[in-house]
């Protein structure tokens, strides 16, 4: 494995999408956690585990070689398990309340979206790092090939898909707007798929990727546009900010997306060889 | 007094009415004069007089419409008050008798630009099938003339119209299209109906509720606050005066606030329009078609009131039925005290609903169905049903006050059979507008008193199943009222047909909800908004054939 510039952008694609997951569940389980008043001490855990990642992602992608080793490996074991732990509580807060895994339980309960990021952010984070660390595998993953990452990319975005899809319905649809987010990305999804299956990156699967990294930034905009139809708009933006949609939540299809760019490159770098 | 204040001048007028979404906003309102007759003059905006409004302006129609009550608008006029939105309710003089007289104000009547419906508790429910043929299917009541069949296509019109927030499934009953919105999140009174239902062994589901649950054009979704029955000042709520008046003007029709109606004038067997007491005097304006719409109380009393030489008895009386077969609701609850901390005013307040009696017919000694809701009482309702209800006074009540946060009720909705015997009458007193004023006369039978028995029985077993303790009944307490008017296929049976049409003069409409020929188990708005838009849509195909 060449130390060429090539492999630093994958790097950084892989640890700047885990960045940004971070950075939506952060802030998303930041505030979702705050509105639940912190009532189970666990709940600050979060908020510190994807303080970490940000920190250790954003500085691999400012410097993608650094020498530091534990630190990384602590901090994308704690983003997954965190994680992992979180979809097992946000799983027993659904099926707990009356009418058990009914839509408005899943409407209304725990959501699955925010901690599956932070697993997202925590294997994006530990195959960034195997790769500046010029490793060919994580576990039984062979990083290097671009493909595992690929796969792991339309696994992401699928979950990533299902939480919007499903929360999108609670809001009926009312904005076509809204559609977006389970078209696009299950496209980008698939392209990606192939690519993986047949070894071979596609043009087409960039596009898609790189349509779906600006739609998770445009659809922040679009959920802050949302937060302003609450009653007393922005003026009541301590109340409308918690009652609205999530505006740190598409991001996360943004993160999924940048990393997937990284995959597409070192599968491209590898065939070029 | 205020600058502007809806109660003492009227709002709609100089080619304009409020727009009821912006703050001091106005929409253009076209008017008609007095005496060239319009094609219909219709009393009430109501459910059924806002509503057919609405069907009639769309139809092509010039279309009056009067209502006795203010113009509001909600964003400013409803104040998070209890005492201050008492202004909503008709609370005029009505003597009341019989064996169980009917308390009447804020639990069963408005007066506003939309009826009732501004402070209505949002709860939008389809009748169960074969409620619209009792007696032919279940062997007690009245048929109604209209198959539910075509009611379900109107129940979808009013659905999709009001944006319904309810179940992804709804549990009950033949299939129905997906509700507009999904429904809201329970509150912690709607859970413990749940977990009762669940415990019971009987279905429960999110009630179908008309607030949004996201936003629509320019409301609101719902912030939970639970001013519902004192009037939603966000918009949130899908009343008349926001969804079908504002639609009724942009098609042309007229509004005319602060407007009691005290008279229809006849002539050679056909209505000429209405007398009209507006801005301290008396005016007339013609009408090719006049519709009472006025309540199920209001409506006899008008057509009571406007007896003349050629129909002595009052109008569209050749049946003697006007006024009589009133049927109110049946509304007893169980309360119960738990340690969560409930605070069951959060939200609105129905939020969970159980329709299991409403369908079950098997292990009843009774009749008919109801269906029961978790509850949300505001302080000053919930002081008086420990008054009233359960007797409390004094310290005592201020004791059982302080728990409020931690009391959890469901209450019912119980078809009351009708009865000749239950009717309004004029009485010798009159009103501020010299009008005689009704006399209501209600008294329940045993099929009311064994439905009651079961329910609140069912009810208080269903709290003690989530652990509730210190149980109580409250057990006078009546909502929603019907009938006086009924439609039927039988001139000698019935007042009107079953386009609402009155079978006496041809050009005089009822649509509201005295056209029940019975009540059925479940809220009657959406039944009521979903006859007036078949009435709206038999009248264009009528006028198109060339029989009005
Ligand atoms: C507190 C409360 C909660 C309720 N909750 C529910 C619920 O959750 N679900 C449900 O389905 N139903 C509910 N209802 C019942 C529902 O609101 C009524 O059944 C429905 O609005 C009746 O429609 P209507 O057209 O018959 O009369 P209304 O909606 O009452 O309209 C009648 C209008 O006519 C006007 N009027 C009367 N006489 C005259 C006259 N002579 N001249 C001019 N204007 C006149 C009145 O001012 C009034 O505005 C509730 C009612 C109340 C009071
Ligand atoms: S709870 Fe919802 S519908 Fe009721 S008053 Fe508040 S915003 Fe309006």
């Amino acid at each position: 494995m060449a130390d060429d510039g090539g492999d630093d952008l994958a790097v950084r694609l892989v640890a700047g999408g885990a960045t940004m997951l971070a950075l939506s569940t952060l802030a998303d389980s930041g505030m979702e956690h705050y509105r639940g008043s912190f009532r189970n001490p666990a709940m600050v855990l979060p908020l510190a585990s994807s303080s970490m990642a940000i920190a250790f992602n954003g500085r691999r992608l400012a410097r993608p070689r650094p020498g530091e080793r534990t630190g990384p490996l602590v901090s994308h074991l704690t983003s997954t398990a965190t994680g992992l732990i979180g979809l097992g509580f946000h799983f027993y807060n659904v099926t707990k309340r009356p009418g058990g895994l009914g839509f408005t339980n899943l409407f209304y309960g725990a959501p699955a979206g925010a901690p599956f990021a932070l697993t997202m952010a925590g294997l994006f984070g530990s195959v960034a790092d195997r790769l500046a660390r010029g490793k060919r595998r994580l576990g039984p993953m062979h990083v290097t090939s671009g493909r595992a990452i690929g796969a792991l990319t339309s696994f992401g975005l699928i979950g990533t898909v299902a939480e919007a899809a499903l929360l999108h319905f609670r809001g009926a649809y009312h904005n076509p707007a809204m559609w977006f987010p389970v078209i696009l990305p299950p496209a980008a999804a698939a392209s990606m798929a192939r690519d993986v299956i047949d070894d071979t990156p596609r043009a087409v699967t960039t596009a898609l990727l790189g349509a779906t990294a600006a739609m998770g930034l445009i659809g922040a905009g679009f959920h802050a546009y949302g937060v302003s139809r609450n009653m007393g708009g922005w003026k009541n933006w301590r109340q409308n900010f918690l009652v609205g949609p999530p505006v740190p939540a598409p991001p996360a299809f943004t993160g999924i997306a940048i990393a997937g760019l990284g995959a597409l490159l070192l599968m491209k770098r590898r065939q070029a060889k | 007094m205020a600058i502007d204040d809806p109660q003492r001048e009227p709002r709609a007028g100089a080619g304009r009415a409020p727009d009821v979404m912006r703050p001091g906003g106005w929409v253009p309102m076209r008017e008609y004069r007095e005496d060239e007759a319009v094609d219909f003059a219709i009393v009430g905006t109501g459910a059924g007089g806002g509503t057919l409004a609405c069907k009639l302006a769309e139809a092509g129609f010039s279309v009056v419409a009067f209502d006795a009550g203010p113009y509001w608008r909600p964003l400013e006029d409803f104040a998070s008050d209890e005492c201050e939105q008492q202004k909503l309710y008709w609370t005029d003089d009505r003597i009341v008798d019989g064996d169980h007289p009917l308390k009447m104000g804020a639990n069963n009547s408005g007066r506003s630009v939309g009826g009732s419906t501004v402070h209505f508790a949002m709860v939008s429910l389809r009748f169960r099938p074969e409620h619209f043929r009792t007696r032919s299917t279940l062997g007690y009541g009245v048929d109604w003339p209209i198959d539910w069949r075509e009611m379900w296509r109107y129940y979808d019109e009013v659905e999709r119209t009001l944006h319904i927030s309810g179940p992804v499934r709804y549990p009950w009953g033949p299939d129905r299209g997906r509700y507009p919105l999904r429904a809201h999140p329970l509150n912690a009174a709607a859970e413990y109906l749940a977990r009762g239902a669940e415990a019971l062994g009987i279905d429960w589901t999110e009630t179908p509720i008309a607030t949004l649950s996201a936003p629509v054009g320019r409301s609101h979704p719902c912030v939970y606050r639970g001013f519902c029955v004192t009037g939603c000042s966000t918009n949130a709520k899908q009343s008349v005066l926001v969804t079908w008046l504002p639609r009724a003007l942009k098609a042309g029709a007229e509004i005319r606030d602060l407007a009691m109606v005290g008279r229809v004038e006849t002539k050679n067997g056909r209505c000429t329009g209405v007398h009209y007491h507006r801005e301290g005097a008396w005016r007339f304006q013609k009408a090719r078609n006049v519709v009472v719409a006025g309540y199920a109380i209001e409506t006899p009393r008008l057509l009571l009131n406007s007896a003349n030489q050629e129909f002595p008895e009052g109008l569209a009386n050749s049946s003697g039925l006007v006024g009589k077969n009133l049927m109110t609701q049946l509304n007893q609850a169980a309360w119960g005290q738990v340690d969560d901390e409930v605070r069951s005013y959060k939200g609105p307040p129905s939020l969970a609903i159980s329709e299991h009696w409403n369908y079950t017919d098997a292990g009843k000694d009774y009749h008919g169905g109801w269906s029961y809701m978790s509850q949300g009482p505001l302080p000053q309702v919930w002081a008086k049903s420990l008054a009233g209800g359960r007797g409390l006074w004094g310290q005592a009540l201020i004791d059982e006050m302080a728990r409020n946060n931690h009391s959890v009720g469901l209450k019912m909705v119980g078809e009351v059979l009708p009865y000749e015997r239950n009717r309004v009458t004029l009485a010798d007193e009159t009103d501020q507008y010299g009008l005689r004023i009704p006399r209501i006369t209600f008294s329940m039978g045993p099929n009311e008193q064994a439905m009651i028995d079961h329910a609140v029985d069912f009810m208080d077993r269903s709290l003690e199943a989530t652990g509730a303790r210190e149980r109580w009944k409250e057990m006078d307490d009546t909502a929603h009222l019907n009938g006086t008017a009924r439609m039927g296929d039988d001139p000698a049976t019935s007042v009107v047909d079953a386009d609402c049409r009155s079978w006496d003069i041809p050009n005089l409409w009822i649509c509201d909800g005295s056209v029940f020929p019975t009540v059925g188990g479940v809220n009657p708005s959406l039944t009521i908004q979903a006859i007036a838009c078949r009435t709206g849509d038999r009248i264009a195909e009528m006028s198109r054939k060339g029989e009005l």
